[in-house]
């Protein structure tokens, strides 16, 4: 669907379809649940960054070393990047096509993938190896 | 049968700018902001697991002016994208969609996202 260039022809044909026909329900209900679970995400940075921003590495240890926190803000992070990548995928679903298209979410995948690795990999290094 | 163009949309600059329309767009950008600022967050966690002296680099560009400002504004953006995902999830009940409600939770998802960001920065950072 995504091959073809967009042209007036192609809006004017109701059998056209847009974004992914066989996966915008599911994105849509992904970014809706991701959604939620963020407002937990956001409560947790919050408190995180309340107590540890601009502190030493010994004081971040202690609270994000603390598998009770630092385990369930792993989770949040990752789940964070899946709304993240969706959310992108939305806009560039409206403005881009074809080539670019899968371009810009090839870059969208591995920018998300690399925020959720290195932030993961960074609060685990803090949980279990200090 | 002939079959009639569907019409199309006017370019933005036809309609008359509303309330809904501007949080629609603001619900972009900050989303975009997020998308981007996401990398701060983590820019901050992999300095920290690192080592000291990372951190110490981190903290005082985030420490900065302008790395407060930066920050200020990534707070900011957070609040309102969250504010403006849950008046959708009202939404998504439809509820208070009718005229005037739907300007109204606008409106106020604009008010609380300002409030809010003002709220943390004072009782956790400027009066603490």
């Amino acid at each position: 669907m995504r091959e073809q260039v967009i042209t007036g022809d192609i809006i004017a044909d109701p059998k056209t379809k847009y974004g992914d026909a066989k996966a915008s329900t599911r994105h849509f209900i992904t970014q809706r649940v991701t959604g939620a679970i963020n407002v937990l995400f956001i409560g947790l940075l919050v408190f995180i960054v309340v107590r540890s921003a601009g502190q030493d590495r010994a004081d971040m240890v202690a609270l994000i070393g603390n598998g009770f926190i630092g385990i369930p803000f792993a989770v949040l992070l990752a789940i964070v990047t899946v709304h993240m990548r969706n959310g992108m995928r939305d806009t560039l679903e409206d403005y881009l096509s074809g080539a670019t298209y899968r371009l810009a979410m090839l870059l969208n995948t591995l920018f998300c993938l690399a925020v959720g690795l290195a932030g993961v990999v960074s609060i685990l290094k803090l949980v279990f190896w200090g | 049968m002939t079959v009639r163009s569907r019409p199309t949309s006017p370019h933005l600059q036809i309609y008359r700018w509303t309330i809904t329309m501007a949080m629609s767009i603001a619900h972009r950008a900050t989303g975009i902001a997020n998308y981007v600022g996401s990398a701060l967050l983590v820019l901050w966690l992999a300095a920290a697991a690192i080592g000291p002296e990372p951190l110490n680099v981190v903290n005082a560009i985030y420490g900065s002016w302008f790395g407060q400002l930066v920050l200020f504004a990534y707070s900011r953006s957070l609040f309102h994208h969250m504010l403006g995902g849950l008046r959708h999830f009202v939404w998504d009940f439809i509820e208070m969609m009718e005229p005037g409600q739907r300007e109204a939770i606008a409106r106020a998802n604009l008010v609380a996202s300002i409030a809010l960001t003002l709220l943390v920065w004072t009782v956790f950072v400027w009066v603490r």
